[in-house]
């Protein structure tokens, strides 16, 4: 599903030693890993350079078997539109929008008819518990809360990458787990492929594998049985 | 504190070197407006007001009567009286230059009673002149310079210059100078008697100024040489007389005052909505220093510094500014601003203190009040929950005070009912200002409501901008408030621009009915037709009919500027520009008909049907009031009566100006010039009614031409305060950009996202700015221009010109939000996100 | 106070301060002829048609205390040829000078006011027919059997009846016919009133004294006096105390020496004799310096009519009177003594026109 294949980034603007080199991956539908690594290693910027957000230097990567690496900036946005979900440590709920437009945010911005948005967003928040706030405001919410209408609005439109940047980072460990799950069940459920970001190596334990990054390239460190 | 206030707070607007550099600009520029104002203003006025006191002297009663005149035998019985120690007679003479486009002020005095009374008037003989004769100031062709004037008219001692008297050009010998004449003061000076007969005014003073004996009460004084006089002369105070003369200025200055204290006011507006978002971006910093234990006085006091250094600083920038614009505006328009108060006096610029300090700490006042609100806000805020995330959003939660709406109106509609105070429409402007609290207060809610239009879009990035203006109208109102404010001003202008123009326009048709004009004394100067002229010209062919036209000026009380008076034919009033009822006489023999302008209607208190007593050639004859009539050309106040009736009170057959009916097929051109070849080309203007309709409105186009500039400031301001917010927003929307952008949407979606929340917001703000600017259009027109100067006009839309005017704003609103926003779209996302606490 | 230097610009502008003595074209000012007639008291009155004309009364009196002081008034007339054809009321064919001073030696100097008007009625004027000349608040007028003089100025005001007496006015050189040089041309109608019983109010500095004393009355009228090359005069008129009076003046030129001189005695009750030029001179004594204009006068003469050695002394040597601002003449002109071998013998005034710069008429 997804294939990453030798991928280096360098240190923006300068030349030198780069961040990290020879980065490979391959994902299969449904799968989910966790990736950790030493602070500065370079773990967000490989999220980034997975969605397009940050341009790699040598490597390549495929998204069902579509080669993204030479995307331009404006087709990479229309490709995360259509099929990356994120989450973000601080959440990144607007403000100005109900829970159930947050969530319906994607479906928006694919065009889709306002009441099916509406409908497939409120299935949605049944999904992650949340039903009963649909129509609040987010600052009446809860951090836990926040991020599993986070959870929520990554998955609605059903997206083929979920990118999770420490989404535990804010929460209280009781929380994180149950946050954490939830948006492992999520991936799977939809049948796509996860990768999340996180220094909690109880956070990453849920993960099908852990990988380590280095500066060399990511291993395996830890398989679950 | 200090460290504090220098690291934290100041250090602040360095950070955001635009939003603050625009804040100091506006607050600069409305400075820089009013002061250049009035400087402007007070330079001339000082200088008129100098005028008037030069011709005062050491005077402490003045007599004066109409501007023909009036007979001195007065002056032997007045300056006879057991009060009156000296007693100067005054012939004052606006005597026309032949040839030139200019007149000069033409004093005749009798210069032994001068010394004693006015000084500075006292002629100096030329030692080359006074080759020619002892008594040389004496002469009969004998005219003394003020510096200001030989300057003027480039004209040296010894040489001739001419004036016009009648249709004839006479020589008269410049013999010298008025050396004690102001700096400023464009005069001549001639012995009284000569000028008597140069300009066939024999037997006719204009002014009595007398000094009492020590020891005499001023007021016994005057009411006892009052009961002496004839009607229609008065004596007054030469500080009565001086405020009569500025007080017709007044009006027109504090509109202009008026209009920089609003740019003022839009600078202090930008002060708040930059500080506004300043403090949402910097609430957790802010949150950080109070949970350090910085209290909430030290808090507020450190965001009012903020702003009351962007106030000092524009402010003083609005000083230099302000001597640099009223430097160009004395070389380039004159000291009245092209309004046409102060003919014949050249004001001079120079530093005014207490002007400049009373506007620099009006700068700061507007950066302190700018930033008193946002500091409040902040000083209120929760430190704990300000230090998460997510919180700034709070500061755009309005707290909709719609309700305070109704209020506004209410009491701006009650205080347009008040008359005004001292001549100022006072109310007026109060109600203005309510008129535009009321319409920025309502702004929330008229956002909040105007997005509830926008519910069944589909397009995602207007779905988003209406969700965000209709959750946050707080910021709508922030970068609104500056569009309403200076939309609602502008618009009242344009709409009280436009139907003034037009109404003068229309008037202008309706009192120039005839062919052809004959001017011998444009602005009532020396010039006139004698009754001969009057027939030679009418007796010439291609010419079928002439109505001569008289002009005197009437004192009436001793509180008011005379008003005008013309007689003409009037046909019962058909050819005047009447407004309302007329009446007519009820028998032939009833009192003669005046019809009198809607500005002395106002000012006498007089109304159709009354009777009024009109002092004619020193009697006062008893009219009736048969209607009253339109009219701009005169705020004082005029009445026209039928020349026939004039003619039978005084028995002056002169007239000052014609106008002429042509013939069937003769053509204007062919008859000017027969008129030129019969009467002299110089002594006389000849002029079409489009002539003259062309030149009056370019006349009110200058006269108008501060309030155009006035305007385009305060919309620039206003798409300033567009611009600082949504710089200011961009930046404290970054986390939201870089979520979006995560999203899937692409910067020029981000851009555009930005565009059309400007542009709605432009729109709303636009809306109710065209919504309370012309509630404020008919109280400028229906009170503030009636209680000033006093004269109706028909309100008249510019209509094309509105909605290409909001169009644009609009338009440039969404640019301006797009490129401030620019600089957030630019933003790495990655970073954004990733900026966490 | 009024202390301001208006008389300066009137003047100044005027012309009189510096225009030079060659008229231009002006009217036809009528000459004096000699064998012309005066005829009182006609002739008493204005000669508007004369080009100048004065009114100038001289004098000595003592108040209460017996203080003594001098006083002068003068109204000029000056015909200016200006505004002849103008109808005006305010036409200034005609000025009205006039100046006032009092000598009191507790002053050390003059104390004087001038006043200058054209004539207008009924501000100012000069009455044909008998003498009456105002202008304003100051008069002049012969009510048949005395003059009359009202002067109110800020330091000082006299309110004084000048009485002949019956005696008749004498007429100086020809029966009133003066010439001023050796071309008859420059000459005036000229007679005066000497002895004149003065009584009246005298105030000074704000205190009135009843004063009496004796005045002279010089009544001039001329189209042409100052002969060219002429630079001043020197004139005296006084009371003598055996009841005559003597009459005295020359015409100086630019070195000192006179171009002309000529008097009147009157001794006792004795009929007025006319001197010649070769029976009057003037020979100067003592001088004093003027600290304001740093003009130099002689204060004290040596008179010599026919064979007799006159002095003058003066009551005070500061009675210059700086008249740039009105008439344009810096000139002295003040109380005297006369004395012959030491015994005062009369009283009366002395006039030194000149002295500063050359006199203007």
């Amino acid at each position: 599903m997804l294939d990453i294949v030798g991928l280096t980034k360098g240190y923006e603007g300068g030349a030198g030693h780069p961040l990290f080199t020879g980065v490979s991956l391959h994902l299969e539908r449904g799968e989910c890993i966790a990736i950790m690594g030493e602070s500065g290693v370079g773990k967000s910027t490989l999220l980034n350079c997975i969605a397009g957000l940050e341009p790699v230097d040598e490597g390549s990567i495929r998204l069902a078997g579509a080669e993204l690496t030479t995307l331009d900036d404006n087709a990479f946005a229309r490709l995360r539109r259509q099929h990356y979900g994120f989450v973000f440590q601080a959440f990144h709920i607007l403000p100005h929008l109900t829970v159930v437009q947050n969530v319906a945010l994607p479906l928006w911005l694919l065009d889709r008819p306002g009441r099916e948005a509406e409908n497939l967003a409120r299935a949605m928040l049944d999904r992650v518990g949340l039903l009963a706030r649909a129509d609040d405001w987010p600052r009446h919410l809860s951090g836990g809360e926040l991020q599993r209408i986070a959870i929520a609005r990554a998955l609605v439109h059903r997206p083929t990458l979920v990118l999770a940047d420490e989404p535990t980072g804010n929460l209280d460990p009781e929380r994180a787990i149950g946050v954490l799950d939830l948006l492992l069940e999520c991936i799977r459920d939809a049948g796509a492929v996860g990768i999340i970001v996180t220094h909690s190596r109880a956070a990453a334990a849920r993960a099908d594998r852990i990988l380590r990054l280095s500066a060399h390239g990511l291993d395996t460190e830890v398989s679950r049985p | 504190m200090s460290a504090a206030l220098r690291h934290v707070f100041l250090a602040s607007l360095r950070r955001r070197r635009l939003a603050t550099a625009l804040s100091l600009f506006a607050i600069a520029l409305g400075v820089a407006l009013g002061l250049a104002v009035q400087l402007i203003h007070g330079a001339a006025l000082d200088e008129f007001g100098r005028g008037m006191r030069l011709l005062a002297g050491e005077a402490d009663l003045q007599v004066f009567g109409p501007r023909a005149g009036f007979d001195d035998a007065v002056y032997a019985e007045i300056a006879a009286q057991a009060e009156v120690a000296d007693a100067s007679p005054v012939l004052e003479i606006d005597a026309r230059l032949p040839g030139r486009d200019i007149s000069l002020r033409i004093f005749g005095i009798d210069m032994f009673r001068a010394a004693h009374v006015h000084p500075a008037l006292m002629p100096q003989v030329d030692t080359a002149a006074r080759e020619t004769g002892p008594l040389a100031a004496l002469a009969a062709d004998a005219l003394f310079l003020s510096p200001a004037a030989r300057t003027a008219l480039g004209i040296a001692p010894g040489e001739m210059l001419a004036v016009q008297s009648g249709t004839h050009a006479l020589p008269l010998r410049i013999a010298g100078t008025v050396p004690a004449a102001g700096l400023g003061q464009e005069l001549g000076v001639m012995d009284i008697a000569a000028a008597q007969l140069l300009f066939g005014r024999i037997g006719r003073i204009s002014r009595i100024d007398l000094r009492l004996k020590s020891g005499i009460d001023r007021d016994a004084a005057r009411r006892s040489l009052a009961a002496l006089l004839p009607a229609g002369v008065e004596v007054l105070t030469p500080e009565t007389a001086e405020a009569q003369t500025s007080a017709l200025s007044q009006a027109y200055r504090v509109n202009l005052t008026m209009l920089a204290i609003i740019a003022l006011l839009t600078g202090g507006f930008l002060v708040f909505s930059t500080q506004l978002l300043a403090v949402a971006r910097r609430r957790q910093e802010l949150a950080f220093l109070r949970a350090l234990g910085l209290d909430r006085a030290a808090l507020i006091r450190g965001l009012l510094a903020e702003g009351a250094v962007v106030g000092l600083t524009g402010g003083l920038l609005g000083i230099v500014l302000a001597y640099g614009l009223a430097g160009l505006a004395f070389n380039y328009v004159g000291g009245d601003l092209g309004a046409g108060y102060f003919r014949g006096l050249r004001p001079a610029l120079r530093f005014d203190l207490r002007p400049s300090v009373a506007y620099v700490l009006l700068g700061v006042l507007a950066g302190v009040a700018g930033a008193w609100l946002p500091a409040r806000e902040a000083a209120r805020m929760n430190p704990a929950r300000a230090l998460r995330a997510g919180d700034e959003a709070e500061v755009f939660q309005s707290r909709p005070r719609a309700y305070l709406t109704p209020a506004c109106l209410a009491l701006a509609t009650l205080l347009c009912f008040l008359p005004p105070l001292g001549g100022v429409p006072i109310f007026g402007y109060a109600a203005v200002a309510f008129l535009l609290a009321g319409a920025v207060l309502a702004l929330p809610t008229l956002v909040q409501l105007s997005m509830g239009f926008l519910d069944g879009t589909r397009d995602v990035l207007w779905m988003l901008a209406r969700a965000r203006l209709a959750a946050a109208p707080g910021q709508a109102v922030v970068a609104a408030a500056g569009v309403v404010a200076s939309v609602a001003l502008a618009v009242a202008m344009a709409i009280m621009v436009s139907s003034f123009r037009h109404s003068v326009d229309g008037w202008l048709e309706s009192i120039l009915p005839a062919d052809l004009y004959l001017s011998a004394s444009p602005a009532a100067t020396s010039g006139f037709l004698a009754p001969e002229m009057q027939e030679q010209v009418a007796s010439l062919p291609g010419i079928a009919a002439i109505r001569p036209v008289r002009f005197d000026t009437l004192r009436l009380d001793t509180e008011r500027f005379p008003v005008t008076l013309i007689a003409r034919p009037v046909d019962g009033g058909a050819a005047l520009p009447l407004v309302g009822a007329t009446v007519t006489a009820d028998s032939p023999d009833a009192a003669p008909s005046a019809w009198i302008s809607e500005a002395m209607a106002d000012l006498f208190a007089v109304k159709v049907g009354d009777v009024l007593q009109l002092p004619i050639s020193g009697r006062r004859v008893a009219f009736h009031v048969a209607g009253i009539w339109r009219d701009y050309a005169r705020q004082h106040g005029a009445v026209v009566i039928e020349l026939a009736d004039y003619r039978a009170l005084t028995g002056d057959f002169n007239a000052n100006d014609l106008a002429i009916w042509l013939a069937d097929g003769a053509e204007p051109d062919t008859v000017a010039q027969a008129i030129r070849n019969a009467l002299g080309d110089d002594t006389i203007k000849i002029a079409s009614p489009g002539d003259i309709r062309a030149i009056s409105l370019a006349i009110f186009d200058r006269t108008f031409l501060v309030t155009y500039l006035m305007e385009a400031v305060a919309i620039l301001i206003g798409l300033f305060g567009v611009s600082t917010s949504f710089a200011g927003l961009a930046t404290a929307r970054r986390k939201e950009f870089g979520m979006l952008r995560h999203l899937g949407l692409t910067r020029g979606e981000i851009g555009r996202l930005l565009t059309v929340e400007g542009a709605l917001t432009a729109a709303v703000g636009t809306a109710v700015g065209m919504v309370a600017g012309g509630a404020i259009a008919l109280v400028l027109v229906e009170v503030i221009n009636r209680q000033s100067f006093h004269w109706s006009m028909d309100i008249r839309l510019p209509l094309a010109g509105l909605v290409i005017f909001a169009g644009a704003l609009v338009l440039l609103a969404a640019l301006a939000a797009r490129l401030s926003g620019h600089q957030a779209m630019r933003q790495s996302a990655v970073l954004a996100v990733r900026e966490d606490w | 106070m009024r202390e301001r230097p208006f008389w300066a610009s009137v003047l100044f502008m005027l012309g009189l301060a510096s225009a030079p003595a060659v008229t231009s074209a002006g009217p036809d000012y009528p000459p004096v002829r000699e064998g012309g007639q005066i005829v009182f008291p006609t002739d008493t009155g204005a000669h508007p048609d004369y080009r100048t004309e004065w009114w100038y009364v001289t004098g000595w009196v003592s108040d209460e205390q017996g203080v003594e002081r001098g006083f002068q008034v003068t109204f000029f007339r000056v015909r200016t040829g200006i505004g002849d054809d103008n109808p005006s009321r305010f036409a200034p064919r005609q000025l009205i000078l006039a100046h006032a001073a009092v000598a009191d030696p507790a002053e050390g100097r003059l104390l004087h006011a001038e006043r200058s008007e054209r004539a207008l009625h009924p501000l100012a004027g000069a009455a044909t027919g008998r003498t009456r000349a105002w202008t304003a608040d100051w008069s002049i007028e012969w009510d048949g059997a005395r003059y009359h003089s009202d002067v109110e100025a800020e330091s000082f005001a006299f309110d004084l009846h000048f009485d002949p007496a019956g005696r008749r006015p004498v007429l100086n050189g020809e029966n009133g016919f003066s010439r001023k040089a050796p071309d008859p041309k420059h000459a005036s109608y000229y007679y005066s009133r000497p002895q004149l019983a003065v009584s009246g109010t005298l105030r000074l500095r704000g205190n009135t004294h009843q004063v009496k004393g004796r005045a002279w009355l010089d009544h001039e009228w001329s189209s042409e006096t100052m002969p060219p090359g002429a630079r001043g005069w020197d004139w005296m008129g006084i009371n003598l105390h055996d009841g005559g009076s003597l009459m005295a003046f020359r015409m100086r030129d630019d070195q000192g020496g006179a171009m002309w001189s000529a008097g009147t005695l009157q001794s006792g009750s004795g009929a007025p004799a006319a001197l010649r030029p070769e029976q009057v001179s003037f020979v100067p004594g003592r001088r004093w310096r003027s600290p304001r204009t740093g003009a130099e006068y002689p204060v004290e003469w040596e008179i010599r009519v026919d064979d007799r050695r006159l002095r003058l002394q003066p009551l005070m040597d500061d009675q210059e009177l700086d008249s740039r601002r009105s008439t344009g003449a810096v000139y002295w002109e003040g109380a005297v003594r006369l004395l012959e071998g030491g015994r005062e013998i009369g009283r009366g005034y002395l006039e030194m026109t000149g002295y500063a710069e050359r006199l203007q008429m």
